[in-house]
């Protein structure tokens, strides 16, 4: 009982603009019993989205263990899309439990306001707790048991026991650049601008140096 | 040191050792992208290869290509690349950097028939071979050469009037890439039967009609029934296979894809904007306006000579399209060699042009980057950048059209 409550999670979010990497670390004391299984299931806002393919490849180059809860949408802006659950089977690593998830931004509808960011929220993941010797769990408050894949094959399903954080960490944020809205008129219109000016060009230049046949009807 | 690079140079502009030298070239590239995807982080291998490889898998499992998310190409090119999983993962690689060549070669012959010299044919050839665009583009795994191959060989065979083996090169072309359907106008102009000197002299209205009759002859009804059936029958047989899915990823999504994620185009920014404004659709036909006039206009004006109408017309079709990323370069970079010959620009002028092309790309780039991998709001510098890049194609463009001398036949017809 004691030594879950040494156990802590930790959140960052490391790198800038659209690609960033989630680091989520988590801290114990002395005695971290054999056989012990960590989850992390993080709930990701509709900001940002996760590259299924992506991870595929970072599995077999650094052994992530990651496993999708449902099929994201590269392509979709943020207004479109939905949160979702991905499960992270933590590594050992010096001591504490890490996790690097790599994250990309959406684009967001563009903000009306003269707003230049919009702020992502990332929650803290729940943090649940396995071991292969000791099977059945009895739940007893504030710990819950929740049920979740054993390992990141996906063949069958354990209980797990749900961790209460100890250190109440704020969400992570990042920021996404939006669109500017308000200057909607002035882009439009320059936008027009220019290329009906450089089609006008264009066509004078065709119309001088083409060799149009009398037999076209528009000479 | 002059004369060694000059004794090098000739030798190089030998055909065979042309040839073989930018074919070891690319293979070395495959192969230190093979060490490069397996030692460091930063792959060498673009992400379509894995898309396509991804889309070939399913296929060897029975399944559509098409639950590979993100591929949007013809069922036929996951279907070329199924020895990715049979035999070996760098088959396509390969097969790319082969058509790759393959185009260069062709390059070679229509130039030849254009009437060149085989060593100034393998000195604008080289142009081609020994670029490290289209050569590191093919070697990391990017399908862009066997289009490439494709539109090229139909010029090739339209140039010696082959026209069946033309048509059937044109439908496959046009099944695997949306955009040489575009060449449709400027081909049917180009078959028309020649003008009697007494079809002049008659009034404007006869003069439509008779434009239409010898527009409509037996020649065009031979190609477009040819193109027309590859074409037709490709299109059935994978719709049977692979159902709504194959039609829509393979071309609606082209035909209606409103990116508005940051790219080349300079209509980026405002479609960006617009996306769920009522103004969409109607912006969205305000930007396809001047793009069709001037296809129009060029098929017109220059049909006679092929090659420079299709190097204008795809070159105009990516600057004025609502979507473009550097891939489509490629589609009109090799169409150029071809044009080259019959410019009258010296070659600082060449030189200034194409380093002012490059200037446009870099102006782009620089405020993309800072957007992407850093995170500043530079939405209005890659705004105004990419009506900077439209200038600046357009000002090529013209300078090209300007300094263009056209072939013999040409100029007596304008004589005329």
């Amino acid at each position: 009982m004691t030594w879950l409550e040494t156990v802590s999670v930790t959140m960052d979010v490391s790198k800038n603009g659209f690609h960033r990497d989630l680091v989520t670390t988590v801290y114990f004391g002395p005695g971290f019993p054999d056989g012990l299984e960590a989850l992390l299931v993080h709930r990701l806002p509709s900001g940002i989205y996760i590259d299924q393919y992506q991870l595929a490849s970072l599995k077999e180059d650094t052994g992530l263990q990651v496993l999708l809860g449902s099929e994201v949408d590269l392509e979709a802006p943020a207004h479109t899309s939905e949160e979702f659950i991905v499960l992270v089977y933590p590594a050992l690593d010096q001591g504490s439990l890490k996790a690097t998830l790599p994250i990309h931004g959406r684009y967001h509808k563009p903000s009306l306001a003269g707003k230049r960011f919009e702020l992502v929220e990332i929650k803290l993941p729940k943090l649940i707790l396995r071991t292969d010797t000791c099977t059945q769990l009895i739940s007893f408050p504030p710990y819950k048991i929740v049920d979740s894949p054993c390992t990141v094959h996906n063949l069958s399903i354990c209980q797990w026991l749900e961790i209460q954080h100890q250190q109440e960490q704020d969400p992570v944020s990042l920021e996404i650049p939006l669109g500017d809205g308000s200057l909607v008129e002035p882009v439009c219109a320059g936008t027009l601008l220019v290329t009906l000016l450089c089609c006008a060009i264009l066509s004078r230049s065709i119309w001088r140096h083409g060799v149009f046949l009398d037999n076209v009807i528009l000479t | 040191m002059a004369s060694i690079v000059e004794s090098v140079l000739s030798k190089l502009m030998n055909k065979n050792v042309l040839f073989t030298v930018s074919f070891l070239v690319r293979l070395v590239l495959v192969s230190f992208g093979v060490y490069q995807d397996r030692t460091m982080v930063v792959k060498y291998t673009d992400v379509d290869y894995h898309v396509f490889t991804d889309a070939s898998k399913f296929i060897t499992q029975g399944q559509s290509p098409y639950h590979r998310s993100t591929y949007r190409y013809t069922p036929l090119l996951a279907w070329i690349l199924t020895p990715n999983i049979y035999l070996s993962h760098v088959f396509g690689k390969l097969l790319f950097i082969t058509c790759d060549v393959l185009s260069g070669h062709l390059i070679y012959l229509i130039l030849r028939q254009r009437g060149l010299s085989c060593e100034a044919a393998c000195r604008v050839c080289s142009l081609w071979l020994l670029n490290p665009l289209p050569a590191g583009v093919s070697s990391r795994g990017n399908a862009e050469s066997v289009i490439t191959a494709l539109v090229l060989a139909t010029l090739l065979c339209l140039e010696l009037r082959q026209l069946p083996m033309a048509a059937i090169l044109y439908g496959l072309a046009v099944h695997m890439k949306i955009y040489p359907v575009t060449y449709a106008l400027p081909i049917a102009l180009s078959l028309q039967r020649k003008e009697n000197v007494e079809e002049r002299r008659v009034g404007w209205w006869r003069k439509g009609l008779g434009f239409l009759l010898r527009l409509l002859n037996k020649e065009l009804f031979l190609f477009a029934g040819v193109a027309g059936v590859v074409f037709c029958g490709l299109t059935v047989l994978f719709y049977n296979m692979y159902g709504w899915d194959f039609l829509q990823e393979t071309y609606l999504y082209h035909l209606t894809r409103r990116d508005i994620r940051h790219n080349f185009s300079p209509y980026f920014y405002m479609l960006y904007l617009t996306a769920d404004s009522p103004w969409s659709l109607a912006l969205g036909l305000a930007a396809f306006l001047p793009q069709a006039l001037l296809l129009l206009l060029v098929s017109l004006a220059f049909h006679t000579d092929l090659a420079l109408c299709c190097f204008l017309h795809t070159a105009i079709f990516v600057s004025f399209n609502k979507v473009c990323t550097s891939q489509y370069f490629l589609w009109y970079l090799c169409l150029f060699p071809l044009v080259l010959p019959r410019l009258t620009l010296s070659p600082k002028q060449g030189v200034e042009l194409l380093a002012l092309w490059f200037a446009g790309q870099g102006i782009w780039l620089a405020p993309a980057y800072y957007l992407e991998f850093e995170g500043y709001n530079t939405f209005l510098l890659i705004w105004l950048a990419g009506l900077i890049f439209l200038i600046i194609n357009s000002f090529i463009m013209v300078q090209i059209i300007t300094h263009y001398k056209p072939s013999d036949t040409m100029q007596r017809l304008k004589a005329e």
